[in-house]
């Protein structure tokens, strides 16, 4: 019982840790919060659920979701914020939330208002030890992030890019001065953060068979909290975070069964972070 | 003694930015500081003036620590400065730039606030602020459209607003015209003759030269020396760290 | 004798002016954003509303209340998320928005999805107080509210909002003491928020969770960016050319949020400034009639003469 709400714990957490991450690394280095990202994970989900419609195969429409995601994110940021920098930090947020309110009534207008069924054949199977035991949803998820998370490791500790990013996510005047792209840097930030939240989307799609309009509000706020958690721009503190929330969710509400509202948990906790230790978990000072 | 700093260390992500910094200020006394860039000397103004909280040391206003007070608690005790980038309340004229830091005998207390600001007295006695650093015809302008010049006698006239024992001054001449270079520096002078105590960065070594009897050379982070213009000048580690690579 | 359709209508616009009002102390006055206008809105309705309906406190009693306890729960709220970077403020109320949802939703002393219900309108000299009497109730409110917005905005408190819009940084070094000017503008503008609340739940006389939702938070911002941030009378305008909107046309209701979304986009990316700001091209047009009648004027004496 213990050992499989930890399993569904962390499958929980390891999708928070992908949508949470692109809004860490977008706040890293633009100081934006960009709740938008929320339509993205939306959209993903979305792109995701006509591919797999259209070429009925899972694997690659989870790939196109995530290039989906990537692509709209990019626009965000090229044709929305770029232009909006200059002005008071008030102007890039709201046009953030007017885009992000578009976007949600957009999915309603086209998809309609109805929750969309995904009924993928992924094709990995259960996973089954004894009494502990994995759904093949489960597994999916915890597969697709495990991998995603290596990625992003290997960039961003290996790779020159990676060293611009963190570079970028410092002090980009500095890395600036020292020659750093800025501006192709925060491209790939977009890219990289919003092909994330599209493979959460989908991810959750499948997870919960069900695909909505609405399906990135509560997302939007959950995951702005738990960047708050892990530290604003904090990227380990971020995944961190994201295991704490998830975890801290199933055992209260699945264990414990304390009648309280789940999707609060993490408003409660990011509320505690604030008062005791306002730089997140992992932060100093 | 009116500032007294001990020991200070500060460090971010693991660089120092300042080590071991001890100094200390009189009244009516302009101290220098120079350095090389990169060498602590803003980090230093932002400790004081309560921004970044200190790694390490001790700073003394008057025999009481600035430790843990908020910018706005260390500014109301009399420490006021400018800043080297500078940055007055674009949208608001010069006159209003000034009452912001007029207001803080105000602040503290919720009854005075809400009080209005644009009162008889209080602009006569903000007018003459103004008149003392040269910007009546700029009063009632908004401050984005001024040269850069203005803009810095404005953040002087904002910091003089605040009735300061003590100003810090970050590179105040820094991109000036000769005749806005004399004007100012006549008004450093008199500031210090009230018995202001000034601490003063600056790059250009004429300035510091001229006006300060005492200088303190900053560089990575540390002190490397302390003493009046002439000794300063021929101090072997100063010319091999700072005059060295600039003259 | 005036429609109840009408009457409808303008009691609903008054009642979003206020909220727009409120919203613009912390976002136009402050800089500050709120994105929990709407729960703000919820928990002094609810209170009121259940001060009336379960203790039986009158209207004038009840509404009130539900001004200060909006209020309060803005200052355990405000305090610290202020406190630490302005940022948290938005995040934290864009999450109390859900979190007042939920609450009222679930807990069956708010009476969960049926809302509650019974709430009378207010009663004076020993009458109910009819429609067009209760708009002219809410108009004097509103106005009451905008003679104090006047009187704060040339005070101390309204010069520190300035100066921690314009230099959060640099206010601090000039004395001012930025938490707590952020906490009093907060506060204020949830207990506006609430009263707005108040007489709402006596308006409608029963009030249900979704009225309160993140759409709603979205409404009132618009109607504050569409009018002008930080003007006094870009919000009313803003509240009332909005509130007017979809009565016009019934297909802008079913598109209503979409365009509010586009909305929000397109005034920050070309407009700014809201219709009554600055560098507003609703005003430079003004003023260019303006002048170039003035200048007509003047060709016209001129050749007179």
């Amino acid at each position: 019982m213990l050992v499989q709400q930890l399993a569904n714990g962390i499958a929980v957490g390891s999708v928070y840790a992908l949508i949470s991450l692109g809004l860490t690394m977008v706040y890293g280095i633009l100081r934006i919060l960009h709740i938008a990202h929320a339509g993205i994970y939306a959209l993903g989900a979305y792109t995701g659920w006509f591919a797999f419609r259209l070429v009925g195969e899972f694997w690659l429409s989870l790939f196109i979701g995530m290039a989906g995601s990537a692509l709209a994110g990019y626009l965000i940021e090229r044709f929305l914020y770029s232009p909006l920098l200059h002005l008071p930090r008030i102007a890039p947020l709201i046009v953030s939330i007017g885009l992000f309110t578009a976007m949600e009534e957009t999915f309603r207008i086209v998809a309609g208002p109805h929750t969309l069924t995904y009924n993928a054949k992924i094709g990995i199977g259960d996973l089954s030890l004894g009494n502990f035991k994995l759904t093949e949803t489960q597994l999916l998820i915890l597969i697709v992030t495990f991998l995603i998370l290596i990625i992003l490791w290997v960039i961003l500790s290996r790779t020159r890019t990676g060293l611009a990013m963190r570079a970028c996510a410092m002090d980009a005047e500095t890395a600036s001065s020292f020659g750093v792209n800025v501006k192709a840097i925060v491209a790939i930030n977009f890219l990289i953060g919003s092909a994330m939240a599209g493979a959460a989307g989908v991810l959750i799609g499948v997870y919960d068979n069900q695909v909505w309009p609405t399906m990135g509000s509560i997302p939007a706020y959950k995951a702005l909290a738990i960047v708050v958690l892990g530290g604003l721009g904090n990227i380990p503190g971020t995944v961190l975070a994201s295991f704490v929330v998830g975890m801290a969710e199933t055992f209260f509400i699945g264990i414990l069964a304390i009648p309280f509202p789940r999707d609060a948990v993490a408003f409660v906790a990011m509320i505690l972070v604030l008062m005791f230790r306002p730089y997140g978990l992992l932060g100093k000072g | 003694m009116l500032l007294e700093v001990k020991n200070l260390c500060k460090e971010f992500d693991g660089l120092r930015a300042l080590d071991q910094v001890s100094f200390s200020a009189r009244e009516g006394e302009i101290l220098g500081i120079i350095g090389p860039n990169g060498a602590g000397k803003t980090t230093l103004f932002n400790i004081i003036s309560g921004i970044y909280s200190p790694s390490n040391g001790e700073i003394f206003f008057q025999g009481k620590s600035l430790l843990r007070l908020k910018p706005h608690q260390i500014s109301r005790l009399g420490v006021s400065r400018t800043f080297q980038i500078v940055r007055p309340f674009l949208n608001l004229d010069v006159e209003t730039n000034i009452l912001v830091a007029w207001g803080h005998r105000f602040y503290p207390s919720l009854l005075k606030s809400i009080e209005p600001f644009r009162k008889v007295e209080i602009l006569e006695e903000v007018r003459t602020i103004i008149e003392r650093t040269g910007l009546q015809p700029y009063a009632n302008q908004p401050t984005k459209n001024l040269p850069l010049g203005i803009k810095k006698r404005v953040e002087i006239a904002r910091a003089l607003a605040l009735r300061p024992r003590l100003l810090l001054l970050d590179e105040p001449t820094g991109g000036l015209r000769f005749e806005e270079f004399v004007q100012l520096m006549a008004l450093i002078r008199q500031i210090s003759e009230e018995g202001i105590g000034v601490l003063l960065i600056e790059h250009n070594m004429q300035v510091v030269m001229d006006l300060c009897r005492r200088i303190v050379v900053l560089d990575h982070g540390s002190k490397i020396a302390e003493g009046p213009p002439e000794e300063i000048r021929s101090n072997p580690r100063v010319i091999e760290a700072y005059l060295g690579k600039e003259v | 004798m005036v429609s109840g359709y009408l009457i409808t209508i303008l009691i609903t616009i008054t009642i979003y002016a206020m909220l727009a009002h409120s919203l613009n102390i912390i976002t136009g006055r402050a800089g500050q954003i709120s994105l929990g206008h709407s729960a703000f809105f919820g928990i002094g309705a609810y209170t009121s509303a259940l001060f009336y309906t379960g203790a039986g406190l009158s209207f004038w009693l009840s509404v009130p209340l539900g001004t200060i306890i909006s209020g309060i729960v803005g200052a355990l709220l405000g305090i610290p998320c202020l406190r630490v970077r302005d940022d948290f403020l938005a995040i934290t109320t864009m999450g109390i928005v859900f979190v007042v949802e939920a609450v009222f939703l679930y807990i069956p002393f708010f009476g969960g999805a049926m809302g509650v219900g019974g709430i009378d309108p207010p009663k004076w000299f020993g009458r109910e107080m009819s429609k067009p009497e209760y708009f002219i109730l809410l108009l004097i409110v509103l106005i009451l509210l905008l003679f104090f917005d006047r009187r704060l905005e040339r005070s101390w408190i309204g010069l520190a909002w300035s100066s921690i819009r314009e230099d959060e940084m640099a206010a601090g070094t000039m004395g001012v003491d930025i938490v707590r000017f952020k906490v009093i503008a907060f506060i204020l503008g949830s207990a506006i928020a609430g009263l707005a609340g108040g007489f709402y739940a006596h308006f409608l006389t029963f009030i249900m969770p979704q009225n309160f939702g993140f759409g709603q938070s979205i409404v009132i911002l618009c109607m504050v960016v569409f009018g002008g941030i930080g003007t006094r009378w870009g919000p009313i305008l803003g509240a009332i050319i909005l509130g007017i909107l979809p009565e016009i046309s019934r297909p802008i209701m079913e598109y209503r949020t979409f365009l509010y979304g586009l909305l929000l986009v397109a005034m920050m990316r070309f407009q700014p400034g809201g219709l009554l700001g600055e560098e507003s091209l609703l005003v430079k047009f003004f003023n260019s009639v303006g002048s170039s009648v003035r200048g007509k004027r003047i060709i016209k004496n001129a050749s007179r003469s």
